[in-house]
């Protein structure tokens, strides 16, 4: 059997775009004939289980119980790849735990498959979280994720900073999501739907829905941008080294 | 899959080619046939589309998303009324760019609304690039070349060739000098029943008109036709 991945989504703030990315990941993988499943940390109320809800769970990723549902059904669950975004201020916490727990001594001998995404805020300070998780993920494949979904304010780094932390991370790569139209970015928001759902003009329980075509076709493109960047990294190889890779279809 | 009805882009990089003259006889073509038809007009200006036929023609602006959505959801609606775009040359380039990228040729083929693009030939390097590009951005739509004869003799021709299902060179046969300040005053149907009376029209005039008048319909059928074959061609091969 293939061994199961773990990817873990998080940041140190709250509001840029992690959920986004994990459901650009859950699709992503949807559409690569790969089973995954997601756990949303925003305990009690996820906002990930409201566009992926048959595939997410909530859950506690600080509890005990809740961490031995995740890691504990790492071998035998029917999806290979597992999803969790961490919510904004655990994901040095939720490797701290990680580390404890042994897993990431497992991922280091090869056992698990493990990824982190970690999405940049545009201030400074989040630089600082890097060297600080840099520590916990060893030889994980770690990207740094610099979302410009919504792109209010511009990253504003030193290029001098941003790269000496940069190096800092053995294999580190960076991944940029580009801006999408904020009307077609609400409209998504409103379905409610996963974004390729959105694209197959589907609502939630899968009947033909009735989005502007020209909202489908903003996000078709930029759904079609942000894959791209997890081709650029290989991301299918990653997770799953022995399937063949480039099914890339955007539904519709 | 047979096509309900059509969607024709008239376009070019260049102005005063002759695109809103084709619009105009495009437009009222449908509507001697006895189609529905819903012009949306592109430009800015004087002498545009929409002052001609404005009961059937929209103004357009693909300037921000509210104008995009207003124009391409409905050139792709599936309310079977044939559909006339008048393309400003100031928007030729962001049209094609959005139209791209939201994937406008390949949904209205799901739809089975046959996607075509009407492009007026002349000689010079933009326009010859241009055509060329949009056969690979647009491959889903049929590309057709317009020779306007009032340009002059094309000697350019090769370097357009019609690409697409069914798709040909179209003539835009010269109008009568002389013939023009009849036609020019907005608003003006080419279909309208007692043409020669209302406009004050010379008998020679207005039978000049008409016999340029089928002149340009004998083509646009013409490619109607060719257009239909080659979906009926593919459906028969789907089957086969």
């Amino acid at each position: 059997m293939a061994r199961p991945a773990v990817i873990l989504v998080g940041a140190d703030k709250g509001g840029v775009g992690k959920t986004t990315v994990a459901r650009t990941l859950l699709d992503y993988f949807g559409a690569h004939q790969t089973r995954t499943r997601a756990f949303d940390t925003e305990s009690p109320r996820g906002t990930l289980k409201r566009f992926h809800p048959s595939v997410t769970e909530v859950v506690d990723v600080t509890s005990v119980p809740d961490q031995m549902k995740i890691f504990d059904t790492l071998g035998n669950a029917e999806a290979k790849v597992t999803v969790i975004d961490v919510r904004a201020g655990l994901l040095s916490s939720t490797l701290q735990a990680l580390n404890d727990i042994g897993f990431i001594e497992s991922a280091k001998k090869g056992q698990i498959t493990f990824a982190v995404f970690h999405i940049l805020g545009p201030s400074i300070a989040s630089l600082d979280e890097i060297a600080e998780t840099a520590r916990f993920v060893g030889d994980a494949s770690y990207f740094l994720v610099k979302n410009h979904i919504n792109d209010t304010s511009f990253f504003e780094w030193d290029p001098a900073t941003y790269n000496s932390f940069f190096k800092q991370i053995k294999g580190a790569e960076e991944i940029n999501i580009p801006k999408l139209n904020e009307m077609a970015c609400e409209q998504v928001e409103v379905a409610g739907v996963p974004y390729v759902s959105f694209v197959a003009n589907k609502n939630a329980k899968g009947e033909p829905a009735n989005y502007s075509f020209v909202l489908r076709g903003y996000v078709r493109h930029w759904l079609g941008n942000v894959w791209g960047e997890f081709d650029r990294v290989k991301l299918v190889d990653l997770v799953s080294p022995k399937i063949e890779n480039n099914v890339r279809q955007v539904a519709g | 899959m047979s096509f309900r009805h059509s969607v024709t882009i008239i376009a070019s990089p260049r102005p005063r080619v002759g695109k809103t003259l084709l619009a105009r006889l495009l437009t009222d073509f449908h509507i001697h046939e006895g189609r529905a038809v819903a012009g949306f007009d592109l430009n800015a200006g004087e002498g545009s589309l929409a002052q001609f036929a404005p009961e059937h023609v929209t103004a357009a602006d693909i300037g921000d998303i509210k104008g995009q959505m207003a124009l391409f959801d409905r050139l792709i609606a599936a309310d079977d009324i044939t559909k006339v775009v008048d393309l400003g040359h100031e928007r030729f380039e962001a049209f094609f760019t959005l139209a791209a990228q939201i994937g406008f040729a390949e949904e209205a083929r799901n739809r089975g609304i046959a996607p075509a693009i009407m492009f007026m030939v002349t000689p010079d390097a933009t326009s010859v690039e241009a055509f060329r590009k949009l056969r690979s951005r647009m491959p889903q739509a049929a590309l057709i070349p317009v020779h306007n004869e009032l340009l002059g003799a094309a000697q350019h021709r090769d370097k357009y060739a019609a690409a697409g299902s069914g798709a040909v060179q179209v003539r835009l046969p010269v109008l009568a000098p002389g013939l023009r300040r009849f036609i020019e005053q907005p608003p003006f149907s080419f279909s309208e029943s007692q043409l020669a009376n209302t406009r004050n029209m010379p008998l020679d005039v207005h039978i000049e008109l008409q016999r340029w008048l089928r002149r340009a319909y004998l083509e646009f059928r013409e490619l109607d036709l060719r257009i239909l074959l080659a979906d009926l061609q593919s459906s028969i091969r789907l089957e086969s």
